[in-house]
């Protein structure tokens, strides 16, 4: 394009909002501005260019200091005529010609973003969780254990019967003793007289299994299989680690989103707890195979845990409809039970001994007797 | 980094759009000397429809050259607010923004902040001109390392006595006395901090906006009108959001003119009490009638010198504005936010107007300075001061 060095464009004082139009010619070495007969001389090195970046927007020269004067020049080859006329600019002023590698590092921004919110999404909170989980005491987790505990299984809601307890107990201490010395925690299961067929780990050692799942169980390998899963989430400290995943997601969508405020952010919400869930997901397959291996060393048939997740399938089967797996918080039961057959098929299948050979497992369900039903 | 398309070098976009509301006659524009009927210099009219000021004789009127195709429609001066930034350009900035964010472990964030408003402020244009941006990252940063000196190490140290450490009770009991008066203070100091800071960075044809409120006095008004509201079970609250609102506008100035404010609270306690009959059988949609309600009242009573603004919000457009931005940023994770952000700031002020003649050239600097400090603690909070547009 050929050079132009006079151009036209409004001056702004800085004390008025009047905008008065002023006469630019483009020097080696700064900018002759005429306004109202009167020419003022800024050099280059004072300048500022503030707007015009840019399709529409006009280019805007200021200069001085907090409240500046300014010119706006509305035709943007203005500033391909100023770098044609002061080439040695640098990077003070916008530079058009560089408009495609400006684009290209934008687009290599943005692949470079995805990559490392997946990365960190996928390894690096996980990573950061375990380890910042490894950190905390045991006292602590027992503490917040314990508080959650009282809050889902109320103690007046609790089957107690003493000598059925101990059937279960001889279950967990058959278990934990296949656990390495150095697991710190201690067990403690807990029986609610809720019918709904669910169990549930808190952190700390604490395992509450419901009644509706005690009275779907038909042999004492059955029950094991549940709470090996459940152990495995204590010993895996999958709570504290959710915790400190939940915050770091916090953390991350912050980042992608710049500020969020008001209805945008339930979105945000939304986006986070879709995210948890597949940190869940990952941690129940964590905590199924861990239960299963943990079942095989302490000598305990897996059959019992794979039969009994069968039996929930059929049942769920026939409930109807499941969620898709990515807005569920376990993988499907299907799922669960291939990976746990294809897990106990690796191992050459010792033979088990029956678990409470000699005790009649039903009998384990008259644990509730004697609590109120709730 | 990341900017559109050029234009024809003789029409720029925003040319292309004459404002949607009719526009009146401008019959005190002279017509322009025809040196600047140059198409490169103000080609055609746009939305701004303010009379102009007597020109000097080199002075175009503005818009007074070329076709006029709303000329003799209606006497009223009605003057809009026009938004030319597009979602795409806007993630060409954020992507960067992300990426150096995460890259340096968030220190970037700041910055990132600047950059977004001051795209935001310049591709909004009044009357011609656009508004500036003017806040910088250090800034900012130094204000974010303020506030969690005087606040946020003071108030995690007074929780901890209280949840955690093993102190005596008493010590433990003063401790959960001063958390709640803590925050009832410094929720009202960062409201007026950071519309101290905001308005104060930005500017319009080289004027700054600026806030005077003393801190003192709304941290008494907030006081009072959160004790009023809990004591009159929620009732005081929509005269209490009007009062704080209220003392945001009247403090506010642009250059040496006020805004003023003529509203009543009592004038939304009715839509209010109506909300808390029906928020359970609307399941809730009522809420948004209240919202677009309050926003009307809100702008309708805040006025510019002698013009006063119009806001046309539906509660349906509402709805549509939240849901798509809801919808947005679920399906992409949050990554659609410029989208979302765009959204927002066109359906503002798409709906908003100023009826009533500006004066503008009777406008004198007169800046104050605001530290970013404010701010900083508004950060605590995501509180909101109406201002804020990025």
């Amino acid at each position: 394009m050929r050079t132009r060095s006079d151009w036209r464009g409004d001056y702004l004082d800085g004390r008025t909002a009047h905008l008065r139009p002023a006469e630019l010619r483009l020097m080696a070495t700064g900018i002759e501005v005429t306004v109202e007969g009167q020419t003022t001389f800024w050099p280059y090195l004072e300048l500022r260019q503030t707007q015009g970046r840019y399709a529409g927007e006009d280019v805007r020269l200021e200069r001085g200091g907090e409240l500046s004067e300014a010119v706006i020049v509305r035709d943007r080859d203005f500033l391909v005529s100023l770098r044609q006329v002061a080439p040695g600019l640098g990077g003070r002023l916008y530079e058009p010609g560089q408009r495609s590698l400006r684009l290209g590092l934008t687009v290599a921004a943005g692949v470079a973003v995805i990559a490392l919110g997946v990365a960190i999404y996928l390894w690096g909170i996980p990573l950061f969780a375990r380890a910042v989980a490894a950190q905390v005491p045991v006292a602590w987790e027992e503490q917040l254990g314990a508080a959650v505990v009282r809050e889902v299984a109320p103690p007046k809601g609790r089957c107690t019967d003493p000598a059925r307890q101990q059937r279960i107990e001889a279950v967990v201490s058959r278990l934990a003793a296949a656990l390495p010395a150095s697991v710190p925690y201690r067990f403690r299961v807990l029986v609610d007289s809720e019918d709904a067929v669910n169990a549930m780990a808190a952190p700390g050692g604490f395992i509450v299994v419901f009644r509706g799942l005690l009275d779907r169980t038909d042999s004492a390998e059955e029950l094991a299989g549940v709470l090996a899963h459940e152990m495995q989430h204590v010993v895996h400290r999958h709570v504290t680690r959710m915790i400190v995943q939940h915050a770091s997601t916090g953390l991350l969508l912050a980042a992608v989103t710049g500020d969020v405020t008001g209805v945008m952010a339930y979105g945000l919400e939304s986006a986070r707890v879709l995210g948890a869930l597949q940190y869940g997901r990952r941690a129940e397959e964590e905590a199924d195979r861990d239960g299963l291996r943990m079942l095989l060393a302490a000598g305990i048939d897996p059959g019992g845990m794979i039969g009994f997740f069968e039996k929930l399938a059929s049942k769920e089967k026939a409930a109807g409809p499941t969620l898709p797996r990515y807005l569920s918080s376990h993988p499907l039961l299907g799922e669960r039970i291939a990976r746990l057959k294809a897990l106990a098929s690796a191992r050459p299948p010792a033979p088990p001994a029956r678990l409470l050979a000699d005790y009649d497992w039903t009998d384990v369900r008259r644990i509730c007797a004697g609590a109120p039903p709730r | 980094m990341g900017d559109e398309g050029t234009t024809p070098p003789s029409r720029p976009s925003f040319f292309k759009r004459p404002s949607l509301e009719p526009e009146p006659a401008r019959p005190t524009a002279p017509p322009s000397p025809p040196e600047h009927a140059a198409p490169s210099y103000r080609p055609a009219p746009r939305g701004p429809v303010i009379p102009p000021p007597p020109p000097p004789p080199t002075l175009p009127a503005p818009g007074s050259g070329g076709f006029d195709p709303y000329a003799q429609a209606l006497p009223r001066t009605r003057t809009r607010l026009l938004f030319h930034g597009t979602g795409g350009s806007l993630f060409g900035i954020h992507v960067v923004n992300v990426l150096l964010t995460l890259v340096t472990l968030g220190v970037y964030y700041f910055w990132a902040k600047t950059r977004v408003r001051v795209y935001l402020m310049s591709q909004t244009e009044l009357e011609g001109s656009r508004f500036a941006w003017h806040g910088n990252g250090r800034e900012l940063f130094w204000g974010f390392l303020k506030a969690c000196g005087v606040f946020g190490v003071p108030t995690v140290l007074l929780i901890a006595i209280r949840d955690l450490l093993d102190v005596p009770a008493e010590l433990k009991y003063v401790a959960g006395i001063l958390v709640p008066l803590v925050f009832v203070v410094v929720l009202p100091l960062a409201m007026v901090g950071a519309r101290r800071y905001r308005l104060s960075r930005i500017s319009w044809r080289g004027i700054r906006f600026s806030f005077r409120g003393r801190a003192a006095d709304f941290v008494k008004l907030f006081i009072l009108g959160s004790l009023l509201s809990s004591l009159s079970f929620g009732l005081y609250y929509p005269i209490f959001e009007v009062r704080r609102h209220q003392f945001m506008t009247e403090h506010s100035w642009f250059g040496n003119r006020r805004f003023r404010f003529d509203g009543r609270g009592i004038d939304l306690f009715w839509p209010f009490l109506v909300v808390v009959l029906l928020a359970l059988p609307t399941f809730g949609l009522v809420l948004l009638w209240y919202l677009a309600r309050k926003r009307r009242y809100l702008w309708d009573h805040t006025l510019a010198g002698e013009a006063r603004f119009r806001c046309t919000v539906t509660a349906f457009g509402l709805f549509l504005l939240y849901a798509g931005n809801l919808l947005l940023l679920v399906l992409t994770l949050g990554l659609a936010w410029p989208w979302a952000k765009v959204r927002s700031v066109r359906f503002l002020l798409r709906h908003l107007s100023i009826e009533g003649p500006l004066h503008l050239d009777e406008i004198q600097q007169d800046a104050r300075a605001g530290s970013a400090t404010g701010e900083g603690l508004a950060g605590f909070f995501g509180a909101g001061t109406g201002f804020d547009f990025g």
